[in-house]
């Protein structure tokens, strides 16, 4: 699988030799700015569409049966804001049902099951420009959660909080039942997934356990300074 | 970015006779506010509308501060449309235009205060519904709703933090360090607004 810009004077390859099966239950992708890392990340929910070769979710095509992929893959992205188009987290999460439930008094029940589900109700009805940024990122992750994924991705959910909020934000992703697909720059967190892919330049430069991927990540880094 | 402050006021929980008035009787109320601006030719007709829907306001229990929130973003705006059509047309004709603009986001603003957004797209569903038969999706047309009403204040927030940049860097009086920002920022803005929409498979057609 690759993915390319071809509008450019000079094609660049976003993502080459790409091939991957990921099955474990918490996966985490790390590497510098500008890696691939956010092009393989949306690469699963159809948001990108490769170049040449195929991604599929459960067998359904990234391309082909897109709308298939996004009702089983969720996207969190790093800016909540960008993500909230509702004024209030209430009516963001409603928002996401609209499609699947069509009954407006089901809907409210849904999600205020999915606001409790994150401890959110007390913030439902504030306007999302009054929640800290972590509180925001939850609000967004909870509009995501509530027509139940069964995959969820999120790309560098963490940057933008500080410490108290990335730590909440931790914990709420540990007790999720749903396959996570994340990338970060938190190597602590990146530490706590099941297996971790380090990508460099648009190709997966290692793939393995989370401590490997860890030093490997450290070696890339430490060697890409030390060579000029 | 800050200046997020809503044009129309945010929904108010509550249960004032407002509150429970159908929708649809407020769909008409902001509808006949509208015509108002075409049809009323004397001002103190226009200030007396304007007073009977801020009473109605006040009824609704959201209390008058937010009713002044509601109407203070476009203050500027309203003191320029004043003095020049007061200029031009004299001041009555300019106290008509600026009330009746007044009307009209009043109006509004009562019923965004008083139903839950979710309400109001479910109306706008109901209304789009017969051109189900044209093809068009109504849950389409509900969506370009809430998205008008999330951009208006995100882009207001970003032309007052542009016009602080700017003042930062002595540049306030240069169209070209405000105009040319806000409009990227808008449309990184919409991009961003467009992506997040399609990975939450908001905006696809009907099954």
């Amino acid at each position: 699988m690759a993915i390319a810009v071809d509008n450019r004077p000079e094609p660049k390859s976003l993502l080459q030799d790409v091939t991957l099966e990921l099955t474990e239950q918490r996966i985490g992708v790390i590497g510098a700015n500008g890696s691939g890392k956010s092009t393989l990340l949306r690469l699963i929910n159809g948001l990108v569409q490769p170049s040449s070769g195929t991604v599929s979710v459960e067998g359904a095509d990234t391309v082909r049966a897109v709308r298939a992929v996004r009702r089983q893959v969720g996207f969190v992205f790093t800016d909540p804001l960008s993500q909230l188009v509702m004024p209030t987290g209430r009516e963001d999460v409603e928002l996401s049902l609209r499609r699947p439930v069509r009954n407006g008094a089901e809907r409210r029940r849904l999600a205020e099951s999915a606001l409790e589900r994150l401890g959110l109700l007390p913030l439902a009805d504030q306007s999302i420009y009054e929640l800290s940024g972590g509180e925001r990122q939850l609000m967004a992750l909870a509009a995501v959660l509530a027509v139940n994924p069964a995959v969820l991705v999120l790309d560098e959910p963490s940057t933008l909080l500080d410490l108290r909020n990335r730590e909440l934000l931790r914990r709420t992703l540990s007790g999720l039942d749903q396959q996570i697909v994340m990338s970060t720059h938190d190597l602590d967190l990146a530490l706590e997934m099941d297996r971790v892919l380090v990508v460099e330049a648009g190709r997966v430069m290692f793939d393995g356990g989370p401590a490997a991927a860890v030093d490997a990540y450290r070696a890339l880094v430490t060697n890409g300074l030390a060579a000029p | 970015m800050r200046g997020h402050g809503f044009l129309l006021a945010n929904y108010v929980p509550g249960n004032s006779v407002i509150h429970r008035t159908p929708l649809a009787c407020k769909f008409l109320l902001v509808v006949g506010s509208g015509l108002v601006s075409f049809l009323v030719v004397d001002w103190l007709v226009s200030a007396a509308v304007l007073a009977a829907l801020g009473a109605l306001f006040l009824l609704t229990g959201a209390g008058p501060q937010r009713l002044v929130s509601a109407v203070r973003p476009v203050g500027l705006v309203l003191v320029v449309i004043g003095l020049f059509q007061w200029w031009q047309l004299g001041g009555p004709t300019a106290a008509r235009i600026v009330l009746n603009i007044l009307v009209c986001v009043v109006a509004a603003s009562l019923l965004t205060a008083t139903t839950p957004m979710q309400r109001i797209l479910d109306g706008v569903v109901s209304l789009a519904t017969p051109f189900r038969r044209f093809g068009a999706d109504p849950e389409r047309f509900a969506l370009t709703i809430a998205i008008m009403l999330r951009s208006i204040p995100y882009i207001a927030g970003a032309f007052a933090d542009v016009r602080d940049s700017a003042r930062a860097r002595g540049l306030e009086r240069n169209p070209r360090a405000l105009v040319l920002p806000v409009f990227i920022t808008t449309v990184a803005f919409a991009r961003q607004t467009g992506e997040a929409l399609a990975a939450r498979g908001l905006g696809d057609a009907e099954d």
